[in-house]
């Protein structure tokens, strides 16, 4: 297919589309409603159940706090503890900042500008918070050993072998996730090379 | 009231540029439909600040393709969207298949083009001039003209495949 047979051809697509016309009245009066509110709502409710969550284990740790009598134990209460309430605050910013397009005032380079580095910061974040979510794993069960069951981890359990066994595995379960992301970061990062170059 | 009349014909007027920038920008019916009810959504919302200093369609082309850019990164989910039955976008004729085909292997071969050169492509396609493509894409006249020709380049070869 040629240059000008594709402009011609594209000529009678859209006098066809024209003849085809039938978006109704109701359609387009139902389009403008609520669908995309829900929409919206639907996309961070996941996010927002998980920030209770975090949140929710967060202040049970700080109330609890004086029951963590050991050094190590409090360490591990203080990092979990900051983790939880950074896993929230670094998700939501980063869905904000993918989201926050100027629809209605950038032109199309502005907006591919944005998204591609939203995109990239998304990316970041996501590789952020599974590194932050393996830390607090660690960090979390001598805590709510000490919590829930009044038992130091460290010393009644072989902690530190499973940590040992853990470590691979994970490592393993990062080189698996991140593979997923490698794609996207490249589709970000051709977008905004195409930009540059002109 | 008369924002809304006057809006619903603004959208039936110009249901066409909304169809295609659906469909360059997707490739799956659902999401096709999930963009083209998007892009209406966000044209309604900013439909009242449209002020005439430009073109319907600039405005509306702009609004579209950040449209199609925002929602490049949308998890798909089932369920959320006007039932099927009622769908606008069913126009298959079943006397002229072999249009219909060549009308797809034009929207695949665009599809393969990157985000930037999707949006170039179709607004010349869709008769733009350099200016009026300028101001909906941020581009100069120039990049767009070299574009253009790389583009050109690009469906040569992929046709050529």
């Amino acid at each position: 297919m040629e240059f000008e047979e594709m402009k011609s051809l594209w000529g009678e697509l859209s006098d066809k589309l024209e003849q085809q016309k039938k978006i109704t009245d109701s359609l387009i009066a139902k389009m403008t409603k609520s669908d995309y509110k829900n929409k919206i709502k639907k996309i961070f409710i996941s996010e927002l159940i998980g920030a209770l969550i975090c949140f929710a284990a967060a202040l049970y740790i700080l109330f609890s706090f004086q029951t963590l009598d050991r050094w190590y134990l409090i360490v591990c209460g203080i990092i979990s503890v900051s983790i939880l309430c950074l896993l929230p605050i670094l998700s939501f910013h980063a869905i904000y900042k993918i989201r926050s397009i100027n629809i209605l005032n950038n032109n199309y380079k502005q907006s591919l500008l944005e998204y591609s580095k939203g995109k990239q910061q998304f990316i970041f974040v996501q590789k952020l918070s599974f590194y932050l979510g393996a830390a607090l794993l660690l960090t979390i069960l001598p805590v709510m050993g000490q919590l829930i069951a009044g038992k130091d981890l460290f010393i009644e359990s072989r902690l530190w072998l499973w940590y040992a066994i853990g470590y691979p595995f994970f490592y393993g379960l990062s080189k698996w996730v991140f593979r997923k992301y490698a794609k996207a970061t490249e589709e970000a990062e051709d977008i905004l090379k195409e930009l540059e170059n002109g | 009231m008369q924002d809304k009349k006057e809006f619903v014909r603004v959208i039936q007027e110009n249901e066409t540029l909304i169809y295609k920038v659906s469909k360059v920008y997707t490739n799956t019916r659902e999401d096709e439909q999930d963009l083209y009810q998007e892009i209406v959504y966000q044209l309604w919302k900013s439909f009242g600040s449209f002020r005439n200093e430009s073109k319907l369609s600039t405005w509306m082309y702009r609004i579209a393709l950040n449209t199609a850019i925002s929602n490049l990164n949308k998890e798909k989910k089932k369920g959320r969207f006007l039932p099927i039955n009622e769908w606008v976008l069913n126009r298959t004729d079943p006397d002229d298949l072999l249009r219909e085909e060549r009308f797809e292997l034009l929207y695949a071969h665009i599809r393969e083009l990157s985000t930037v050169e999707k949006a170039i492509i179709l607004l010349y396609l869709e008769g733009k001039s350099y200016e009026e493509m300028a101001v909906i894409t941020g581009f100069t006249t120039t990049n767009i003209g070299t574009r253009l020709g790389r583009i050109k380049q690009k469906l040569i070869t992929q046709v050529k495949k």
